[in-house]
């Protein structure tokens, strides 16, 4: 995990613990996993077209 | 989008799992119903329902691999051959139709093999069919085993699960899980106290900035891939 990542799940940890509500939490919390998601989604997706730009077939 | 949930449940007030889930109802969009809980069916009203609701839910415990006769009783009166195909109108067509179960059995007890010996999907052969009749749409079953052995960290995530289940687009890709949430964040950081909405809008920007990132590498690739398909 990034210093990044870190950083924005700690705040996010913060917020979803001051929640009175159980289901206030529930959101903040999912949204963590969301993002996360999206982290290894850029990443691989980063690594395709790296992968499909530096193709020796297209060169 | 309007979602009717049906429950059927004889003893709703004793079950934990039901009065969780009806604690975990989205705040708006939702009409709900127990159908154990009425003195009789009205037809006319059920089909009005029917009828308004964009995604249809049924809502039960598993009893001997399949629904609780009260949601069988409520099939066999509202669920009238005119009313879903006999007149060739099909009034449901198109709407989708989800099932919420529990369990009180593990996941892997329902495959070929486990304990059980069947799968969610054989066991709710006939619901599906019924819903390929009415030309309705079958959305992929949320199943909930166990729900007595769930810790806290597996509630809350539940918590949003039933509520994607009952309200977000299918099918349930990361960019229909990141259109759910861009459209209830506004909503959530008016919800927060004074001195957290800062941090609760500096999140949103991050989320709304990695969405649009990957909304990008998606078109990087898709472009890619057009020009070495030459």
């Amino acid at each position: 995990m990034t210093e990044n990542a870190a950083w924005l799940n700690e705040q996010i940890d913060q917020l979803a613990q001051q929640q009175a509500k159980f289901t206030d939490r529930a959101f903040w919390l999912a949204l963590k996993q969301l993002i996360a998601e999206q982290d290894r989604r850029a990443d691989q997706l980063g690594g395709e077209v790296d992968g499909r730009t530096w193709s020796p077939d297209q060169w | 989008m309007k979602t009717l949930v049906l429950v059927a449940h004889p003893h709703l007030a004793d079950s934990s799992s039901q009065q969780f889930l009806k604690e975990s109802l989205p705040a708006t969009g939702i009409d709900w119903e127990w159908l154990d809980g009425q003195q009789a069916i009205d037809v006319d009203r059920e089909q009005t329902k029917l009828r308004q609701a964009d995604r249809v839910i049924l809502q039960f415990p598993l009893y001997w691999f399949a629904a609780p006769a009260s949601l069988k009783q409520w099939e066999d009166t509202v669920l009238t051959r005119k009313f879903v195909y006999g007149d060739h109108r099909y009034p449901l067509a198109d709407k989708e139709l989800g099932v919420v179960v529990t369990t009180g059995m593990p996941g892997k007890a329902f495959q070929r093999g486990g304990a059980e010996g069947i799968t969610l999907d054989a066991a709710l052969a006939p619901l599906a069919a019924v819903t390929q009749r009415a030309k309705m749409t079958w959305l992929p079953t949320l199943a909930i085993h166990q729900f007595g052995y769930l810790n806290e960290s597996e509630k809350l995530q539940l918590v949003i699960r039933y509520q994607r289940y009952l309200t977000q687009a299918q099918p349930d890709s990361l960019t229909s899980r990141q259109t759910w949430f861009a459209e209830r964040l506004p909503g959530m950081i008016d919800r927060l106290p004074a001195d957290q909405q800062a941090k609760g809008k500096l999140i949103a920007s991050v989320f709304e900035q990695k969405s649009a990132d990957l909304d990008q590498l998606a078109d990087t690739l898709a472009l890619i891939k057009e020009q070495s398909d030459d």
